[in-house]
C-alpha cells in the first residue's frame, strides 16, 4: 500500500494545475527576469505532469509493491500482486495511461502538424520572395502591413514586409530583425510547443490557457531583452518600442476582429517595460526562484522513485 | 550549379511570365542560358508539382501551367501570417500582433510622454 505518497503527489498536481499557476500568472517579478520565468513555467508543466500521472500510478500500482520501481518491475515480470487488487487500481491505472497517451500523443501531433506548416511557408517563401543577398536568411514580402515574423526549424527563416520596411527607419529595423534573430537564436518555439499542446489537450484546464499566455508573453519579453543587448544607437529600448508600436498599430487594419485585446494587452506590457524599465532581479531572487524550479521537479520525482511513506 | 531551390524559383517565374501553359521542352528552351537537361527541368517541375505550385494538362508533351499567380501565394501566405489559428501561434514567431486602435493610439501617447527631452 502507498497511500500517503499518492496522496502527496495528488496534492501537489492540484497546487500545480491551479493555485501555483494562477500566482505566477499575476506575479509582477517575471517580466523583470523573464528567462527565469520562464523556466518556472517549464518546471511547472513538467512537474505538474509528472505528478498527477504519478499519483494515478503510485496508487494503482500499490498492489504489486511498496514503491514504484519495485511494483511497476513486478508487474513487468509478470509477478502476481501482494494484495488483492480492486477496482480503483484499475481506474487509476487506466486513467494513468489514457492522460499520459493524451499528453504525449497531443504533443506529438503538435510537433508534426506545426512542422508540416512550417514547410509549407518556407516552400511559399522561397519561390514568392527573391533573397536578399544581404542576410541571406532573411525574406522581402510584398505587403502592405508593417510585419515581420520568423520560421524556426532547421533552415530559419526571417521575413519582412514591404510595409514594415517603409515604416520604420534603419535604427527600428534593426532592433526588428535582433529581436526576431533572439526568438530563433534561443530556440524559443520549443518554449512554447509543450504550452499550445497541452491548452489544446486539456481546454477544461484555465490554467493551461493562462500558462500558454504567459509564456508567450514572456518569450517575447526575453527576444526584446536579448535584441536590447546587441543594439547599437543612443537610446535602444526607445527605438523598440516604437517599433513595437508603429508594427502593432499599423497592423490593425489587416487583423481579423476577436482575441485582439487579449493580445492587446501583452503589447502594452512589452511598451511599458522598454520605456519604464523595471529593477532587474536582485541575484539572490533569482538564485530562489531557480531553486524552487529545481525543487518542483525533484519533489515528484523523490517522491515517485523513494519506498513509499 | 544552382540549387532545386533556385532552380524551382527560376521555373516558377518563367511560368507566371508565360501567356498560357508550357511544356517542359518550352521551358528548357527559355532558359537555354543555365544549359539545363530536359531531365533536370521535369525534375523541378515535379517538386513543384508536389508542394502544389503547378499542374499539368492532358496534352501530349504534358504542359505546366502556376497553381496560382505570385500575388495569390503572397496574400495566402500573409492572410495566415495576419490570422489567429491556435497552432500558428507555434508555427512562427511574429514580431507583434495587432491592436486596436483605442490601444495603438494610448502606446503612441505613452511613447510621446516619456519622450527625452529634445535638447
Amino acid at each position: 500500500m502507498l497511500p500517503a505518497t499518492a496522496a502527496a503527489l495528488a496534492v501537489l498536481a492540484a497546487l500545480l494545475a491551479w493555485p501555483v499557476p494562477a500566482w505566477l500568472g499575476r506575479a509582477r517579478w517575471p517580466r523583470r527576469d523573464p528567462l527565469v520565468a520562464l523556466i518556472c513555467w517549464q518546471a511547472i508543466g513538467l512537474a505538474g505532469g509528472l505528478s498527477i500521472v504519478g499519483a494515478l500510478l503510485v496508487h494503482g500500482l500499490a498492489p504489486w509493491g511498496h514503491s514504484l520501481p519495485e511494483a511497476g518491475w513486478a508487474v513487468l515480470t509478470g509477478r502476481s500482486a501482494d494484495d488483492p487488487v480492486r477496482g480503483d487500481h484499475w481506474v487509476a491505472l487506466t486513467l494513468a495511461a489514457v492522460l499520459t497517451a493524451e499528453l504525449l500523443g497531443v504533443l506529438a501531433l503538435s510537433w508534426v502538424r506545426t512542422a508540416r506548416t512550417r514547410r509549407r511557408h518556407r516552400d511559399l517563401l522561397e519561390l514568392v520572395v527573391q533573397p536578399s543577398p544581404a542576410a541571406p536568411d532573411a525574406r522581402l514580402l510584398e505587403h502592405p502591413a508593417p510585419v515581420a515574423f520568423c520560421i524556426p526549424g532547421a533552415r530559419p527563416l526571417l521575413v519582412l514586409s514591404s510595409g514594415m520596411v517603409a515604416e520604420l527607419d534603419d535604427d527600428q529595423l534593426a532592433a526588428v530583425v535582433a529581436h526576431e534573430r533572439a526568438h530563433l537564436a534561443e530556440h524559443h518555439h520549443l518554449y512554447l510547443l509543450p504550452f499550445v499542446a497541452w491548452e489544446a489537450a486539456l481546454p477544461v484546464l484555465p490554467a493551461a490557457a493562462r500558462a500558454h499566455a504567459a509564456v508567450r508573453e514572456l518569450v517575447e519579453m526575453r527576444a526584446d531583452d536579448r535584441a536590447l543587448a546587441g543594439l547599437g544607437g543612443p537610446d535602444p529600448r526607445r527605438t523598440l518600442a516604437q517599433a513595437i508600436v508603429v508594427a502593432a498599430g499599423g497592423a490593425g487594419g489587416g487583423v481579423p476582429e476577436g482575441a485582439l485585446a487579449v493580445a492587446g494587452s501583452a503589447v502594452g506590457a512589452r511598451v511599458v517595460r522598454l520605456v519604464t524599465p523595471p529593477p532587474p532581479l536582485p541575484a539572490t531572487a533569482r538564485a530562489l526562484a531557480l531553486a524552487c524550479a529545481g525543487l518542483l521537479l525533484l519533489v515528484p520525482t523523490a517522491l515517485l522513485l523513494l519506498p513509499a511513506l | 550549379m544552382a540549387s532545386l531551390g533556385d532552380l524551382e524559383r527560376t521555373v516558377m517565374d518563367r511560368l507566371w511570365a508565360a501567356d498560357g501553359p508550357v511544356a517542359a521542352a518550352g521551358l528548357r528552351d527559355a532558359l537555354a542560358d543555365r544549359g539545363l537537361a530536359l531531365t533536370t527541368v521535369h525534375t523541378v517541375l515535379s517538386r513543384l508539382e508536389a508542394k502544389g505550385f503547378v499542374e499539368h494538362d492532358d496534352a501530349r508533351p504534358r504542359r505546366f501551367r502556376p497553381t496560382a499567380t505570385r500575388e495569390q501565394h503572397a496574400a495566402e501566405l500573409m492572410h495566415e501570417v495576419l490570422g489567429r489559428s491556435g497552432d500558428r501561434q507555434a508555427v512562427l514567431a511574429r514580431f507583434v500582433g495587432g491592436v486596436d486602435p483605442e490601444e495603438a493610439r494610448l502606446l503612441r501617447q505613452l511613447l510621446e510622454e516619456t519622450a527625452p527631452d529634445p535638447r
